[in-house]
């Protein structure tokens, strides 16, 4: 089962991505609040996919995809975005984002776009 | 009586049964047998299914008609829903942009209308023609985008289609966009609940939207059933959800437990 990083800095949805794959057949690697967390829980974890939401505090989701990115070329990360953040989803993309989701979600297509990028 | 013949064909007439019928397609009409609808009076149209057979569903100011044009339907039902009687406002639209959250990969702008009618808005364009009933329309609202490298101001429209969420993009010029803002918003709000809904509540709309079930929804707010059910009664009382399943929690009498009883010993045996 491909390991999860769930990154965002709402609780509830952490919560709320968890349980949808969770259910979806992921594992969940574990779950950061923030981009600087998120850097140092792919470290110890090399999960197979991040979730990665954009604005946050500490650091960003850019600059923690930029990171992760850094420390491995190949990380596969998901960006997490709410509206009006096309600009930034952009930005992700050419930053090596292997693709994003936009809030708010449905399971089936969340799940897709996971698989998708986990290569499943 | 109108006076441009465009198309004479074949149809089936739907009258207690499928009858056969000549239809004779106007520039402002359609005559079906002695049946003469005028465009005009063409409140609504749909391609849908109806005994059995596809067919077009006409609501006129006279009744509804269901009608099969066999393999002109398609050529008609376009014909028809570019003289529907609507408001129309020349756009370009993409349609679905993004579906159930994940952006549309192939999804391109379309030049063509969107058209305002009393049950429906529509995207037109040659290739398609997009039918989105009010009741299905969720929000409706301004959003910037980058349209050819310019970020400009579009209508974001998001609607339900087969239990999945739909957002599509309408560019215009902005004097247009504002009006078509706040015109469908004023129609949309009629359908809105006054009562300002609780975060926990907001949270569960959130969480059923994305497909979370009962169990995981009582799991992830920690909360009883008995509570989760009162919530859900507000949510459909407001008219933000309907049931669409009773579940039903039992426990067994003696003789079910003696039953599981037999059963293992079975296994085991």
């Amino acid at each position: 089962m491909p390991k999860v990083l769930i990154v965002d800095d709402a609780a509830f949805m952490r919560k709320l991505l968890r349980n949808i794959l969770f259910t979806g057949g992921f594992d969940i690697a574990g779950e950061a609040e923030n981009g600087k967390q998120a850097v140092e829980m792919y470290k110890q974890l090399r999960p197979d996919v991040v979730t990665m939401d954009i604005v946050m505090p500490e650091m960003n989701g850019i600059e923690a995809l930029k990171e992760i990115k850094r420390m491995d070329p190949s990380a596969k990360i998901v960006m997490c975005t709410a509206v009006g953040q096309e600009q930034m989803v952009k930005t992700a993309i050419k930053l090596g984002a292997k693709g994003y989701i936009v809030k708010p979600f449905q399971a089936p297509k969340v799940i897709e776009e996971l698989k998708r990028v986990a290569g499943i | 009586m109108p006076e441009k013949v465009l198309l004479k064909t074949p149809v089936e007439l739907y009258e207690n049964g499928w009858i056969q019928k000549e239809a004779i397609l106007y520039n402002d009409a359609i005559m079906v047998g002695g049946l003469n609808i005028l465009f005009k009076e063409i409140k609504d149209v749909e391609l849908t299914s109806y005994n059995g057979k596809t067919a077009i569903r006409l609501q006129t100011n006279n009744g509804e008609f269901f009608l099969n044009f066999g393999s002109k339907q398609g050529q008609i039902f376009r014909f028809l829903t570019f003289n529907l009687k609507a408001d129309r406002f020349a756009v370009y639209f993409i349609s679905p942009a993004i579906r159930g959250g994940v952006i549309v990969s192939d999804a391109r702008w379309e030049k063509g209308y969107l058209a305002i009618t009393e049950n429906a808005i529509w995207f037109l364009s040659p290739n398609k023609q997009i039918r989105i009933p009010w009741d299905n329309l969720g929000s409706v609202g301004k959003e910037l985008k980058t349209v050819n490298k310019k970020q400009r101001a579009v209508l974001k429209v998001t609607h339900v289609e087969k239990n999945e969420v739909i957002t599509s993009y309408v560019l215009c010029p902005e004097t247009t966009l504002e009006l078509l803002d706040q015109y469908i918003n004023q129609l949309l709000d009629r359908q809105k609940p006054r009562e300002k809904l609780s975060e926990i509540e907001e949270q569960i709309l959130t969480m059923v939207y994305s497909g979370v079930d009962s169990a995981g929804i009582e799991s992830i707010l920690g909360i009883p059933t008995e509570e989760l059910n009162r919530y859900y009664d507000r949510l459909i009382e407001l008219g933000l959800a309907k049931v669409v399943k009773i579940r039903k929690e039992i426990e067994l009498t003696p003789k079910g437990v003696n039953l599981v009883n037999d059963a293992m010993k079975k296994v085991v045996g």
